[in-house]
Order: C-alpha cells, then sequence, then structure tokens
C-alpha cells in the first residue's frame, strides 16, 4: 500500500513540476521591477488586428491541413500493400518537425519568384501566382502539419475493431451507410482532436508568418509578444499578449479537442487489420491520392538540393559541424527521455479519471498536463531567465536549463500520441488486470509490449522535436555549448549561406537517420506481435 | 546511461569555464569561429597578459537586457556590440561609465565624442542589388520608393536593418513617411524576422533589391571571388549604423576595461574586425582588401540616439499601419 502512495505521489508530483515551472516564470516577470500586465493594449486597435490575423490563419491551417489529410490517411487505410508505406510514415515525421528554417528556403526555392515551379504557376493563374501573403503562410504550415494529421487519422482508422467491419459487412451495409457509421465517428473525433493540435501550434508560429506573409498586415500574437519583451523589454505588455494567448488558444483548444467523442475507443484485438476491400476502381484513387501525397511532400525538399550545389565541402566545416551535432544529439536524447518520463507519470491521473469515466476531471488533468503547448514559449524561456539569473551562474549551468525547458515544451507531444494508446490498453485490458490482481510490475509487463510500438515512434518525435530547438538555446544557451541549429543559425547570419543550407541538410539527414531507425524496429515490433 | 550522459557534458563544461580577469559580455557571431572574437581575444592577451573572457548572448539587444535584468549582480566589465539605437536607453538605465580614454583615433568624419561609447565598427544600411539583373540601379530612396522594382526588407519590431529603413523613411519623408510606406508596400515581396531570411530570399531571386549593409558586396568579393552584387548609393544619404562598445557601470576591473577600450581602436584590432564582422573600421588608415574600396561612401542622414529613444515607439505604429 505504501508502495502504492508513493507511486501516486510521484504522479502527482509531474503535475507540479511541469506547473511550477510556468508559474516560475510569469513570477519571474511579474515580480521584475514589479510589472503588472498592461490592459491599456485591450483598447488599441492594433492589438485586435493582430489576434484577427492569427486566428484567421491558425484556423484555416488546421481546417485545410485536416481536409487534406483525411483522404490520404483512407489510401493507406484502404490499401495496406502500398509500395513504401512504411517509409511515408516516417517521412510524414520528418515534415512535421523539419525546422522552419529549412522550410522557409524550401518554399522560396519551389514557389517563390524564381521557384522551380513558378513558371508553371505562372501559366496556371495567367501570371498571377505570389506565393507571399496568407497563401504562402498557408502553404507552408499545410506541409509541415498535413502529415502529422494523416498519421494520426491513420492510426485511428486502424484502430477501428475488426469487429466492427464484419458486423457492418453482416449487416449488408452500403459503402456510404458503413462511412457514415464505422468510419466517421472515429474520422470527427481524430480530426477534431489533430486540428485543436495544429490551431494552437499555427497560432504560435511566428518565423514562417513573417517571412511569407508579405508585410505587417501578417502579424502573429507571437511577434508582439518578441516585440514587447525584446525589443521595448516591456514586461507588462508581454504579460497582457500572454495571458490574452493562454485564455484564447487555450479555450479553442479545449473547444476543438472536446469536440470529438470517445466513440471510437473499443476494443482492438491486436489481429492485422483488414479493412474491407476496396473496388478496383477506388483502389486506383487511393493509389493516385497515395503517390500524389509523395510527391507534393517531396517537392520543397528537393527544391533544396540545388542550393546545395552551391557548397563546396571542405575539411574543416567537417571538424566544426561534429561537436554541434554530438551536443544536439546529446541534450535532444535526455529532453527526449525526460518528457517520455514525465508524460507517462502526468498521464496516470487521466487513465484514473478516464476509467472512473469522471470527464470534467480527465479534462482538467489534460489541461494542465499539455499547458505547456499554449504557454507562449517565449514567456516561459524569459520569464525563467529572469527568475533564475540573479540566483543561477547561467553560463555554467544555462544548459540545463535548455534540457528543462526543452523537456517541458515536447510533454504536450508526447502525452498526445501517447495517450490513446494507454486509455485503449486500459479499456481492453483494466478488468482483466484488475481481476487477476497483478502487481505494477505485471502490470507494467503486459502494458509495455502494448505501447511499445506508439513509445518508439513518439519517441522519434520528440527527440528529433527536440533536435531543433533554437528558441530556447538562444536565450539560455552558450557558445561552449553550441547545437547543429545554433550553429546553422550562425552560418546564416553571417553570409554563409551555402554553408547554413549543408548544415540544415545534415540536420535533415540526422532527423531521418533517427526516424527511419525507430520506425523500422517499431514495425520488426508490431509483427513479432502479430506473430506471437 | 542518460545519467552518465549527462554528467559527463556537464564536467567537461564546468572545466573549460574560469573566472577571467575581464568578462566582455557581447553577441553570438562575434565570438563565433569566423568572427572577430577569437582573433581580438588572442591579440589582446598578449598585450595585457591576462585572461579575457566573452560571454555570449542572441545580438545586441540581448545584451542590454542581459545587463538590465542582473544591475549591480553583473558579471560583465564591458558591453561590447550595443548600437548608436541603444546608446540612450542603456546610458538611462545607469548601466554604463564613462570611459575616459581618448577618442582622438576615431576617424573625424565620423564626429563621435560620446563620453561613454566607443564605436568599433560601422556600416551604411543599404539596399543591395544583382548588377548582372539591374544595370541602371536606383538612385535615391525616394526613386526606389516610386519604382515598381521589387523589394525585400526586415520587420523593425524584430530586426535592427529594419528598424535602420524605418528611421531612413522617417528622414527624408517626415510626415509623409505614411505615404511612402503605402507606396512600397505596393511592390514589396515580404518583410523578414531577421536579417538572413530576407537576404537569403534575395539570393535566391525573389526580390531586386534587399535591404543590407554597403559593405556586404565585399563579403561577396573576399570570400566568394564574386562581385555581382552592389549596394546601391541614394543620393538622400544612408542611415549609419555605429556599433559601440562601453564600460559596465558595475565593472569589477575599470583599469583594464579601458585598456580593452583603447585596444579596440588600435590599428591591430581595427585590421581584424573589418574582415571578421564586415563592417568599416572606425580609424584612418587601416589596410583593407581591395574589396573596400569599391564599396559605396554615402552621405549620413538620421536622428540623434535620444530623438530614437523618444519616437521609436510612435514611428513603429505608424510603419504597421501604413505598410499594407
Amino acid at each position: 500500500m505504501a508502495h502504492l502512495c508513493q507511486l501516486a505521489l510521484s504522479h502527482w508530483l509531474s503535475y507540479g513540476l511541469v506547473l511550477s515551472f510556468t508559474c516560475l516564470s510569469f513570477y519571474g516577470l511579474m515580480s521584475f521591477g514589479g510589472a503588472s500586465p498592461d490592459i491599456n493594449l485591450l483598447s488599441d486597435s492594433y492589438f485586435y488586428e493582430l489576434l484577427g490575423f492569427t486566428l484567421k490563419q491558425s484556423l484555416l491551417s488546421a481546417l485545410l491541413s485536416v481536409a487534406l489529410a483525411i483522404p490520404v490517411a483512407r489510401a493507406l487505410f484502404y490499401c495496406p500493400k502500398l509500395p513504401a508505406k512504411r517509409w511515408f510514415l516516417a517521412f510524414c515525421l520528418l515534415c512535421f518537425v523539419t525546422p522552419t528554417l529549412i522550410v522557409i528556403t524550401g518554399m522560396v526555392a519551389l514557389l517563390g519568384r524564381s521557384g522551380l515551379l513558378t513558371p508553371l504557376l505562372n501559366q496556371l493563374t495567367e501570371n498571377d501566382w505570389n506565393l507571399y501573403g496568407l497563401e504562402g503562410i498557408l502553404l507552408a504550415h499545410i506541409f509541415l502539419n498535413t502529415p502529422l494529421a494523416i498519421r494520426s487519422i491513420w492510426l485511428q482508422l486502424s484502430a477501428i475493431p475488426e469487429t466492427s467491419w464484419r458486423l457492418a459487412a453482416q449487416l449488408k451495409l452500403s459503402p456510404w451507410q458503413r462511412f457514415k457509421t464505422v468510419e466517421w465517428p472515429v474520422l470527427r473525433q481524430s480530426s477534431a482532436v489533430i486540428s485543436g493540435f495544429i490551431f494552437v501550434l499555427c497560432f504560435n508560429s511566428f518565423a514562417v508568418v513573417l517571412a511569407l506573409g508579405g508585410g505587417p498586415s501578417s502579424t502573429t500574437l507571437e511577434v508582439a509578444i518578441y516585440q514587447a519583451l525584446k525589443y521595448d523589454f516591456n514586461i507588462g505588455e508581454a504579460l497582457t499578449l500572454a495571458w490574452s494567448q493562454l485564455l484564447i488558444a487555450g479555450t479553442l483548444y479545449a473547444v476543438m479537442t472536446r469536440f470529438g467523442t470517445l466513440s471510437w475507443q473499443s476494443v482492438d484485438n491486436g489481429n492485422p487489420h483488414s479493412p474491407p476491400q476496396p473496388s478496383r476502381q477506388k483502389a486506383n484513387i487511393f493509389k493516385l491520392i497515395y503517390l500524389l501525397s509523395w510527391v507534393l511532400l517531396l517537392l520543397p525538399y528537393i527544391a533544396l538540393l540545388p542550393g546545395l550545389l552551391d557548397y563546396t565541402p571542405r575539411w574543416q566545416d567537417l571538424s566544426m559541424i561534429t561537436r554541434p551535432a554530438v551536443i544536439s544529439l546529446g541534450l535532444a536524447f535526455v529532453a527526449a527521455m525526460m518528457a517520455m518520463g514525465i508524460a507517462y507519470l502526468l498521464l496516470q491521473p487521466i487513465r484514473t479519471a478516464a476509467l472512473q469515466q469522471k470527464e470534467q476531471q480527465q479534462f482538467w488533468l489534460e489541461t494542465v498536463a499539455t499547458h505547456t503547448l499554449i504557454t507562449p514559449a517565449m514567456v516561459l524561456s524569459v520569464g525563467l531567465f529572469v527568475f533564475l539569473l540573479p540566483k543561477v551562474d547561467l553560463d555554467r549551468y544555462g544548459i540545463i536549463a535548455v534540457v528543462i525547458l526543452n523537456t517541458l515544451l515536447l510533454v504536450p507531444f508526447a502525452i498526445q500520441k501517447l495517450k490513446p494508446r494507454v486509455l485503449q490498453f486500459d479499456q481492453q485490458y483494466d478488468r482483466l488486470v484488475r481481476s487477476l490482481k497483478l502487481n505494477n510490475r505485471h502490470r507494467w509487463r503486459l502494458l509495455w509490449p502494448f505501447i511499445k510500438p506508439v513509445w518508439l515512434s513518439t519517441f522519434g518525435l520528440v527527440f528529433v522535436l527536440g533536435l531543433g530547438d533554437v528558441a530556447i538555446f538562444s536565450i539560455f544557451g552558450n557558445t561552449e555549448w553550441t547545437t547543429l541549429p545554433w550553429l546553422i543559425y550562425g552560418f546564416a547570419g553571417s553570409y554563409q549561406l551555402a554553408e547554413a543550407s549543408a548544415a540544415s541538410f545534415l540536420l535533415l539527414l540526422i532527423c531521418a537517420l533517427i526516424l527511419f531507425l525507430l520506425e523500422r524496429t517499431q514495425t520488426r515490433n508490431t509483427v513479432r506481435v502479430e506473430h506471437s | 546511461m542518460m545519467k552518465k550522459l549527462f554528467t559527463g557534458l556537464l564536467l567537461s563544461s564546468a572545466t573549460t569555464l574560469h573566472a577571467a580577469d575581464l568578462t566582455i559580455y557581447t553577441y553570438d557571431s562575434f565570438v563565433s569561429e569566423w568572427g572577430p572574437g577569437p582573433k581580438l581575444e588572442t591579440a589582446f592577451e598578449q598585450e595585457c597578459q591576462c585572461d579575457i573572457e566573452f560571454i555570449a548572448v542572441e545580438d545586441g539587444v540581448s545584451i542590454l537586457n542581459r545587463a538590465r535584468i542582473e544591475q549591480a549582480r553583473t558579471k560583465a566589465d564591458v558591453l561590447l556590440g550595443l548600437d548608436n539605437s541603444l546608446t540612450e536607453i542603456t546610458r538611462e538605465a545607469k548601466l554604463t561609465q564613462p570611459h575616459n580614454i581618448s577618442l582622438d583615433p576615431i576617424s573625424a568624419h565620423l564626429n563621435w565624442q560620446d563620453d561613454t561609447f566607443v564605436p568599433f565598427d560601422y556600416g551604411y544600411f543599404s539596399f543591395i542589388y544583382d548588377s548582372e539583373k539591374i544595370q541602371q540601379p536606383a538612385t535615391s530612396l525616394k526613386a526606389l520608393i516610386e519604382s515598381e522594382a521589387s523589394v525585400i526588407y526586415q520587420d523593425p519590431r524584430t530586426s535592427t536593418p529594419g528598424q535602420g529603413l524605418m528611421l531612413w523613411v522617417k528622414a527624408v519623408y517626415g510626415d509623409e513617411a505614411p505615404l511612402a510606406w503605402k507606396q512600397l508596400a505596393s511592390h514589396t515581396v515580404t518583410v523578414t524576422k531577421g536579417w538572413w531570411e530576407a537576404y537569403s530570399m534575395f539570393l535566391k531571386g525573389d526580390a531586386d533589391y534587399v535591404l543590407s549593409y554597403n559593405t556586404s558586396p565585399a563579403y561577396h568579393q573576399v570570400a566568394e571571388q564574386n562581385s555581382q552584387y552592389k549596394a546601391a548609393r541614394f543620393s538622400e544619404g544612408h542611415i549609419v549604423q555605429t556599433e559601440v562598445a562601453a564600460i559596465s557601470a558595475y565593472a569589477q576591473n575599470p583599469a583594464l576595461a579601458q585598456q580593452f577600450l583603447t585596444f579596440l581602436i588600435s590599428p591591430k584590432a581595427q585590421s581584424i574586425i573589418p574582415v571578421t564582422n564586415w563592417m568599416l573600421p572606425v580609424i584612418d588608415d587601416v589596410p583593407l582588401p581591395e574589396a573596400f574600396d569599391s564599396l559605396i561612401k554615402p552621405e549620413t542622414i538620421g536622428f540623434t540616439a535620444e530623438q530614437i529613444a523618444k519616437q521609436r515607439q510612435q514611428w513603429i505604429r505608424e510603419w504597421r499601419t501604413s505598410a499594407n
């Protein structure tokens, strides 16, 4: 019993931990010079223009990304034997984690004024094609987020139990009825959750919005926060903006993710899925969709290749890059491991609440557990910086803050991906586990094989996400610890654009390698589970 | 395994850090391997027989912000890498002290008489164009703004060159600035967060002109033997960005700090800075690569640091409502 209490304690401590850093950062900002939120800002029309544009672009990005993802996810689901499907799924993760620096360059190289595809687009639009503006922002956001939505919706479709399909067949449902009763509830739920998630990510978008937005009318709240904190050092204004963001992004996220019900979470027997065979014509359409998505997702990367030709490899560059690459890998690995651990602890009370069907409680627990997703990262890091600087030698220990803050920002991603699988386990096995009176160790031994594939792919995701950090490093890092992304920004900031694109390419290769390796172990594992 | 890795990493950093005789806050690219930092460090340490340490933050504004947060607890003896738009705010925040060194070596045309801030390099904000594409570049800011040539510049809310253009337009147009912004917006490709996004878009061929420095062509000539990129000289004059250093109000070692500032404007340091930081030297007769001779040498216009500190917010508001 005492052991159980200790366990429960560690779960609640994890909540205390994630909350305390956010509180400390707000405290740090508010205590500095006794700043309090500046409410004058709320009567400035600029604030509402910002907000309006932020909402517009993030809602559109989320809806378009999901709308485009659904047909692709269905194609993947209905045609399980598509060639290179495993690679495609890993590639989807890669697109999602591609650093904005590379996305911007890729988009410009592909669709900018001298872009590879621009002559074609000019013909189609009678010379009216212009990347810059809302369309550019949406294109970049769609490129970044649709792949994640594809994966996530495909996973949920795959979790539809065999029995549902069999039942639909026995009842002789027409394809449309089958779609409505079997597929639609799943699609609705997963699309709602993933669009809420993408909405928040785009709400916080910054460099992409400015670079491709075309002018000051394309500005997000995040830019205002950056300006207030960095250039004006106006903490009052930054606080008002941060609270607005928490309130607005938080509420909308909650509404969007609550839109879906939990109907899809029924028993999954773990057998290989055999969805209904699509007709030949439909199968061909699915194959076409699949092929098209490969091409479209690859294009921005292909457009980067000509830029690499400007670069002549030099021996000293290699030595300059090795150390930052190793440091990046080390830091991201530690942050990802910690994020996975904390996410697992945070999930425990959520599991209990879900099992007891305490929806309210579950909702609040999830809100707290994932709140760093909607907290402006700039506020979090600057606030903590202000708080820690007088107390800790940050030139020596700042790197610990880099790891911790990265961990905190990765936790919501880990939770978002792990949660469905863990809850699914409970739905399926909780009664059994309890009736067998299994102890924690045995429970874990049951749970682990069940979640392992998802755990590994989630780990891969947060690992490579952590690899791309520059925002936090720019505040807490120092030259002793230069990471690969920071080195890239260093190159780019001092005319060495060819070196920057070469180093970006290397970063991308490292990310790809990690994701593909993990994807391989994951498929091997699933195969083993399926065969045993 | 994780723990081991982490402690390993920690130890490796602890051994490289030690208390130095002189601590200098600067920005990151200044101390990068290709920046002036490492060479200046070697040269000065030889001269003073002491140990100096650079602590690098993201950029010039971050130096000010850090000093502002730390106040008396700061480790900094010298703040290096603020620019002329920040000097007044820094002075008002009482973060610096008079340098008490002779400014005689400073070139007369810079007309520098500040008892607190010592300039170490400067450059003119300029529009860069590709001379293979444009044979007759704009000769004035007005001509550029009234033309239809595509332009990329940086956001004055997030970048120093962007703020430079804001001052430039204000200096040339005065109360007519909103109209000028509107006109410029009609042929602006995009406005980016920072310098490199704009510059790399320009190199990819996305605009006829990009806002940068008059020294940018020197980089292409020296490092790439490429002379196709040129800066357009505008008849109204250009806004100058002067990078400065100052002694912290809380310096542990003000005498050594003074010695460092004197070193910074010595021929030795001044010959290192231009070819590593890609800016112009602040003293006369510095031997420089030929590429520097062909750079444009425009007139200067602009505002005093006091005016900038007072009006910046208002001007940014003007920009963001009219540049649409």
